[in-house]
């Protein structure tokens, strides 16, 4: 038990928390940082509580980047990138990570790929090589490309076209953004994931996965020189490429928002018996400072079973929704806000619209107040507590600020932008953003 | 090869020493006649108190009985309406959650150390005075219906639903621990208050993680919760699971791919002894990209995007299972790949390679047990409910290191007997004609398992 007690006091230096300060004092993390010439950014925590450590690669390149013919390429990336590389061959990375007791995984969004793994730290080594080998010299073999394209295409079956909710997701994000590289579907459409090619996929993987465009962070049981000496050996001899920024350096940021000025309302039939619906509004990109207040407005109205919303159509003695959530989602270069939910059978969906656009707007005067958003922000440190627990929880919040604002330091900033939100502040958003036009999509299996 | 087996043994010796140190961490106390475990953590100023009772909804005279009655808890007290209820807990950025399953429930409360004196003084007076009003609870009832209604939205949960009432048919496992269509109905609050006592006097132990001022509750639990512990639980005893000579085709409108569930249940027996020889056979069929079904599926002929293994047990059940899915045009396929990759490891053939890579996968990946607190106290409270010495936990590591490709062989062979497994594929109605090559197939209607 000793030895238990010290290294919680050990990982308590690195990674504290103290009570009745404010929000950002409560949370300091000691973090190394490296700096290639090439550009690469590395971030590292030392936590050796386990002999364990999580290593997340985020890439500055995602959905928005793709253009019409190649929709998918990150995500399609996303796959081929366990498929080998120069050093780690056909089929090898999956057996090698896996084999010493570790698991991996990616992501695609938007505006960024990340693939992770979570390891023994005995494998430290290996796995920066791997992560430099298969972002230098990565193989796409065209018979494990071919054969992943329809993994690929059931995966999008899946997610959107077997699944009413993916397809509501879907369907809100192209009409809002219609027009926009946002408005692409970020798995692909399936004529081009059907028609691309492997070298329409190995331009696109040499024009963008390059150290300047990507952020490693590794978080657990670690010697720091170590893997700085490690990083330094394995990725620095790695060239840069041209910044993401420059390849689009046509699109200014207002290429990226909403385009159309009236109200948008779509019915999209779906196998779902009950209607399901997602009504979006154009906020604000991420880290704009009335995004915050958006935030805090989000969970007042959809988080918890004191939400308004739940209140409202669901806490009732004969509910309208089963299910009613909001959110506000901030993208790089725009953002939105959304409220969803699950309609009973019976509910008529243009007058159910109609009440909910006027209770929205009445819930800027009669549900902020300042309970309601020292609520939001009890429940935002217990939700934080919680993301920051684990060593890939630690390296996620750490690799999102670094990928997004270029500076992990950035959470500081974000907390006292919370910290300093008010009652006038969370008001005067709600009234400006539910007065917008706005994007009314539902799916139901009663639709034509 | 040799590398695998290097760090392997490397592994090994580490596990060893950090799995007996966290066995150490587990701390375990008597508050009056209440059994208490506490793991220490002083990470974050928050707690976690689970509360165990070893009671579920096996007791209950219909389905959901024991789901609503912790699902409607918070619904009203003699003194407070559900939203005052809702609002305190919000409030304070608790976070408060059920689990019923057959044999025990959990009742789940999660908050800031600081506020742990009120948080969970509201919570014995929700054990002690909670109303059930016909109210709230005709709106739950409800809500209930019309999401379990729309279940087909999600062929996974809805393939999920009815392979449990199917493979389990012939036990009181089979009835769905959430409720149905026709149950749901017969919620009424003087149920709910009696079957509440009945919680408030069964067997309970209360598992706690957090710092130390988590010893407040002490004083709380006594003065405020009142509740008695009773006595253990009887055991059920099941007859080993029938032959089965069908395939349950289950047609649903629209579907373009076909949800496959391949299993059957295990009762204690058959696994007594023998946890690890059915973790360690999960793990190798369907625990992680490297498994054997996911590389025989996904990676060697690309017919699926995901393929899963499971063995998992409570005190008296368990259930050992595939769970995968397909293009429509190839389920019969998947089913017959999963068949023969049975066989073929019923008869031993396992390369060595393949067999050592899933060792090292499995002593390597131990450590990663204990590195939420939360998770590792739930794995302590399984091993407590299926009356396991929790050494057998520091054990694993060295059992899976002395396990063979023989005795994997015959865990398969023992685990999944194919003349025994259940077959359910969720999917399009002109699957039949593929599938029949396979097992006769009997047409099933999804709504007759709501």
């Amino acid at each position: 038990m000793k030895f238990w007690l010290a290294l919680f006091a050990l990982l308590m230096g690195c990674s504290s928390v103290k009570e009745n300060k404010t929000l950002s004092s409560n949370i300091h993390i000691d973090v190394e940082e490296l700096k290639l010439d090439n550009g690469l950014t590395a971030l590292i925590v030392s936590n050796p509580k386990l002999p364990i450590f999580s290593l997340q690669l985020f890439y500055k390149v995602g959905g928005k980047n793709e253009v019409p013919g190649i929709t998918g390429a990150s995500h399609f990336l996303e796959h081929m990138m366990f498929k080998g590389a120069k050093k780690y061959g056909s089929n090898t990375m999956d057996f090698i990570i896996e084999g010493s007791g570790g698991s991996t995984n990616a992501y695609t969004t938007n505006d960024q790929t990340v693939y992770y793994e979570n390891l023994p730290s005995t494998e430290l080594e290996k796995i920066i090589d791997i992560e430099s080998d298969r972002m230098e010299n990565l193989l796409l073999d065209l018979e494990a490309f071919n054969k992943e394209r329809e993994v690929v295409l059931e995966e999008r079956k899946m997610r959107y076209e077997n699944s009413p909710r993916g397809q509501l997701y879907l369907e809100m994000m192209q009409t809002l953004y219609k027009g926009t590289p946002y408005g692409r579907s970020v798995i692909g459409d399936i004529p081009d994931l059907k028609s691309v090619t492997r070298e329409q996929i190995y331009k696109y993987f040499k024009r963008f996965y390059a150290p300047n465009n990507a952020t490693l962070v590794l978080v657990g049981d670690i010697d720091v020189y170590k893997a700085k000496a490690m990083i330094q050996e394995k990725f620095g001899k790695i060239p840069s490429s041209p910044s993401v920024e420059e390849a689009h350096k046509e699109l200014k940021d207002e290429d990226f928002v909403p385009k159309w000025k009236v109200d948008q309302t779509v019915a999209k039939k779906g196998e779902s018996p009950n209607p399901i619906f997602m009504l979006a509004f154009p906020t604000y990109k991420a880290g704009h400072i009335k995004g915050y207040a958006l935030d805090v407005l989000s969970s007042i109205i959809g988080s918890g079973k004191s939400a308004s919303l739940v209140n409202q159509y669901i806490l009732i003695e004969k509910p309208i929704a089963t299910s009613m959530y909001s959110a506000h989602q901030s993208l790089d270069k725009s953002g939105f806000f959304f409220i969803g939910g699950e309609l009973v059978r019976g509910v008529k969906l243009p007058e159910f619209r109609q009440d909910l656009l006027k209770n929205l707007n009445g819930f800027c005067d009669s549900e902020v107040s300042e309970r309601s958003i020292q609520k939001v922000k009890n429940n935002y440190l217990t939700g934080l507590y919680g993301g920051l627990d684990t060593n890939a929880g630690l390296g996620s919040f750490l690799g999102e600020r670094q990928i997004v604002f270029n500076d992990w330091r950035f959470y500081k900033q974000e907390l006292d932008m919370y910290e300093k939100v008010t009652v006038n502040d969370v008001k005067a958003l709600c009234k400006e953003t539910f007065v917008k036009p706005s994007v009314f999509v539902s799916v139901w299996n009663m639709h034509k | 090869m040799k590398n695998i087996l290097s760090i392997s043994l490397l592994l090994l010796l580490s596990t060893a020493a950090f799995g007996a140190t966290f066995l150490d961490s587990v701390k375990r106390m008597k508050w009056g006649n209440l059994d208490v475990v506490w793991i220490e953590d002083s990470k974050f100023p928050r707690f976690n108190a689970a509360i165990y009772f070893q009671d579920g909804s096996l007791s209950d005279p219909f389905s959901g009985l024991t789901s609503g009655t912790f699902d409607q808890i918070a619904s009203g007290t003699s003194k407070e309406s559900q939203r005052e209820i809702s609002e305190f807990f919000d409030f304070y950025g608790v976070n408060l959650k059920n689990s019923v399953t057959h044999e025990y429930s959990v009742y789940t409360v999660q908050g800031l150390t600081k506020d742990i004196g009120p948080v969970m003084s509201k919570v014995c007076e929700l054990f002690n005075d909670a109303q059930y009003p016909q109210k709230e609870l005709f709106s739950y009832i409800s809500r209930s219906k019309s999401q379990l209604k729309n279940l087909v939205t999600s062929h996974s949960s809805l393939a999920d639903r009815i392979f449990r009432q199917i493979s389990l048919i012939e036990t009181p496992y089979a009835i769905p621990v959430e409720g149905t269509l026709a149950t749901f109905d017969k919620l009424n609050p003087n149920g709910l208050k009696e079957r509440l006592s009945e919680l408030n006097h069964s067997k309970k132990v209360l598992y706690l993680t957090g710092p130390s001022e988590i010893f407040k509750l002490k004083e709380i639990i006594a003065n405020k919760c009142k509740w008695t512990t009773g006595s253990v639980s009887e055991k059920l005893v099941l007859k080993k699971p029938s032959p089965q000579s069908a395939i349950f085709l289950v047609p649903v409108q629209g579907a373009n791919q076909a949800q496959i569930r391949i299993g059957r249940y295990v009762i204690p027996d058959e696994i007594k002894g023998k946890y690890d020889h059915f973790s360690f056979l999960a793990g190798f069929l369907g625990g992680g990209f490297t498994s054997k079904l996911v590389q025989e599926l996904r990676v060697k002929r690309g017919l699926t995007y995901s393929a899963g293994a499971y063995v998992s047990m409570q005190r008296d059940y368990g259930r050992a299972g595939i769970m995968t899915f397909s293009k429509n045009e190839s389920a019969a396929e998947v089913i017959s790949l999963v068949r023969d990759i049975f066989q073929d490891i019923s008869a031993k053939k396992i390369t060595p390679e393949e067999f050592k890579h899933q060792q090292g996968h499995q002593i390597g990946g131990f450590a990663f047990g204990f590195e939420e607190t939360n998770a590792f106290l739930s794995q302590i409270m399984l091993y407590d409910h299926q009356g396991r010495n929790l050494q057998e936990l520091v054990n694993f590591p060295d059992n899976i290191a002395s396990l063979t490709p023989e005795a994997l062989s015959q865990t398969n062979l023992e685990a999944f007997p194919w003349d025994r497994m259940t077959i359910v594929v969720v999917g399009d109605k002109s699957l039949e004609k593929s599938l029949s090559r396979i097992r006769p197939v009997r047409i099933l209607k999804y709504k007759d398992y709501l």
